[in-house]
């Protein structure tokens, strides 16, 4: 059977060769090799990116509801966004939110960075385990806290009230709860903060700090002056990447205020819009919006990284 | 003295705000429905919210599914982005503008990519199939995978490669015996991210699978129904879930602080 098979398998294997040298050829030249390997990224790109993108563009001029057929409103849309006070609030919570943990994350991840930068007995379990929040599923862990924080049945609350105080609502309080969120997602993500600026103080040269100790440079002076600068294009990959994940914030609310109390952040609003009131056509402005919003901005940290990581 | 109790006070500190949720969770699901509502760690430990989420509302279908997804996801996002990286990172194509469109696509507001895809999917019946969402998926990890990667390249030497190179080798060669083991660990960090992502994601599931292929994350949040929340069960249910992503955060740990860093620091 096998020596049967021989004769009629062996111009297929030797055009399989002439293939394989073909494909070798050309990635031996770099100037197409570049471009082979990049092949499958681009054909992914313009399918998930390029294609929802145009979409997304020419909904938001239509008025389509899910079914029927779209018809073209114009800037109909866009000037109801204009003037929606409830879009312009979401937006501006959004933003108050990324603030709000960006600063606390830096702020935090920086001195818990410092205090662990350094050799201690256990280093490894205790980074291990600094590294759980990360890791673990967003929506799990927002029901979680939703439980914890529960102003009847809530473990937090029952400490609060062992040292005589009153329950907190933390979850069902008109402007507390928008902490809450801040305050889950700031659980969730510290870690992240944490780890890049750790690698960060590792990887600093140690020379420049003992001539500084040795000239009697105050500990702060040296932070302000060589540790900072040295750490920024790290501080500029958490702002950016933080950014981009806080500008689609959903888990924490899902899991919790569901957008009630004050709470309504970007995403859940186009969420609200497009899948729960099916106004595909608001909703894609509304999305719009928000992409054209973030593209700016992280274009603009995006560049800054760059210049660091290349000056570096 | 009093510094070095001080360090261990905080280590103490952060060590209990970041794993005492974990803790909890774990807790609970060994709570009766009757001690749920009450407080404390004083109660009979019962296993009910596990027999509940065997028998009762069986949830085994679900990680079935989420696992599927995430390892048929991870295997393709793999697949298009350690090439694209290299390529970024040895001849910087696109002179860095296809990168950042790469990155870009994370900027994406979640629900905005949705609205085209859930129109799409609807049209091609891709709607709550595995295909569907292991595609969704592909789009959500690839530009991170691909970023993650272009750092660990961009930390091989190029001339390690030249000089073999000039020894003859093709590029094929070169890729499989010179840079594949000097990427490995690399590789593996970004493949366990993706896994977890995958994993954990819950928007994407909720919006795009109903019954046949929904997965862990939308199965817990069905515990939150229109009367009640069954913290019990959903406690159980969570503490299976996240048993995975808790092996690998002891698996990840040792390798991460390198991982995370992108290669933008050099040592």
């Amino acid at each position: 059977m096998a020596q049967a098979d021989t004769p009629i398998s062996q111009p297929k294997s030797a055009e399989k060769a002439y293939k394989a040298g073909w494909l070798n050829h050309r990635l031996n030249k770099d100037s197409t090799a570049k471009w082979i390997l990049i092949a499958p990224l681009v054909v992914f790109l313009i399918l998930f990116m390029v294609y929802p993108t145009v979409y997304s563009l020419y909904m938001s001029f239509t008025d389509y509801i899910m079914r029927g057929a779209p018809n073209m409103v114009g800037l109909d849309n866009y000037r109801w966004l204009m003037d929606d006070p409830v879009f312009w609030k979401a937006l501006q919570r959004t933003l108050f939110v990324l603030v709000a943990c960006i600063v606390i994350e830096l702020t935090l991840g920086l001195a818990i960075a410092m205090l662990l930068n350094r050799d201690f007995p256990g280093q490894d379990l205790v980074r291990g385990l600094c590294f759980v929040p990360l890791l673990i599923s967003p929506l799990a862990m927002s029901l979680m806290w939703n439980y914890m924080l529960h102003i009847q049945f809530g473990v937090v609350n029952d400490a609060i009230t062992f040292f005589g105080l009153p329950a907190v609502g933390f979850l069902s309080t008109q402007g507390l709860a928008i902490w809450s969120i801040i305050f889950i997602s700031v659980w969730q993500w510290l870690p992240f903060s944490i780890f890049v600026l750790l690698a960060g103080l590792r990887g600093l040269p140690r020379d420049q700090f003992e001539a500084a100790q040795v000239d009697g440079v105050p500990a702060w002076r040296v932070f302000l002056r060589l540790q900072l600068p040295m750490l920024m294009p790290l501080i500029i990959i958490i702002v950016l990447l933080r950014t981009m994940w806080l500008m689609r914030l959903f888990d924490p609310l899902y899991g919790t205020t569901r957008g009630g109390l004050d709470t309504e952040l970007l995403d859940w609003m186009i969420y609200r819009t497009s899948f729960v009131e099916f106004d595909i056509g608001l909703g894609t402005a509304y999305a719009m919006f928000a992409l054209y919003l973030t593209l700016i901005v992280c274009l603009l940290m995006y560049k800054r990284l760059m210049a660091a990581m290349n000056r570096g | 003295m009093l510094r070095k109790s001080l360090f261990w006070l905080a280590i103490a500190i952060i060590l209990f705000a970041f794993t005492f949720p974990v803790f909890w969770v774990y807790v609970t699901s060994l709570k009766s429905p009757d001690d749920i509502f009450g407080t404390g760690l004083i109660f009979k430990p019962t296993l009910y919210n596990y027999e509940y989420i065997i028998n009762v509302r069986p949830a085994l279908n679900e990680l079935l599914n989420s696992l599927i997804v995430s390892i048929a996801s991870t295997a393709v996002v793999m697949a298009i982005s350690v090439p694209a990286a290299y390529s970024f990172a040895r001849f910087n194509t696109g002179n860095g503008h296809i990168l950042f469109i790469t990155i870009s696509t994370r900027m994406f507001p979640g629900v905005v990519a949705a609205i085209p895809f859930f129109i799409a999917f609807r049209d091609l019946g891709l709607l709550d199939t595995h295909l569907g969402l292991t595609l969704l998926y592909v789009y959500f990890n690839m530009s991170f995978a691909t970023f993650l990667l272009y750092g660990f390249f961009k930390e091989i030497p190029a001339s390690l490669e030249y000089a073999a190179m000039l020894d003859g080798y093709s590029r094929i060669d070169i890729l499989r015996k010179i840079v594949f083991p000097l990427i490995k660990p690399g590789v593996a960090i970004t493949t366990m991210f993706c896994l977890i992502w995958s994993w954990n994601e819950f928007l994407y599931a909720f919006l795009f699978t109903r019954r046949i292929a929904r997965t862990a994350s939308v199965g817990l949040s069905t515990f939150w129904g229109s009367v009640e929340i069954q913290w019990g069960p959903m406690a159980a249910f969570m503490g299976i879930a996240i048993l995975p992503t808790l092996l690998a955060a002891w698996l990840m740990q040792r390798h991460i602080v390198r991982g995370l860093t992108f290669g933008a620091v050099k040592g």
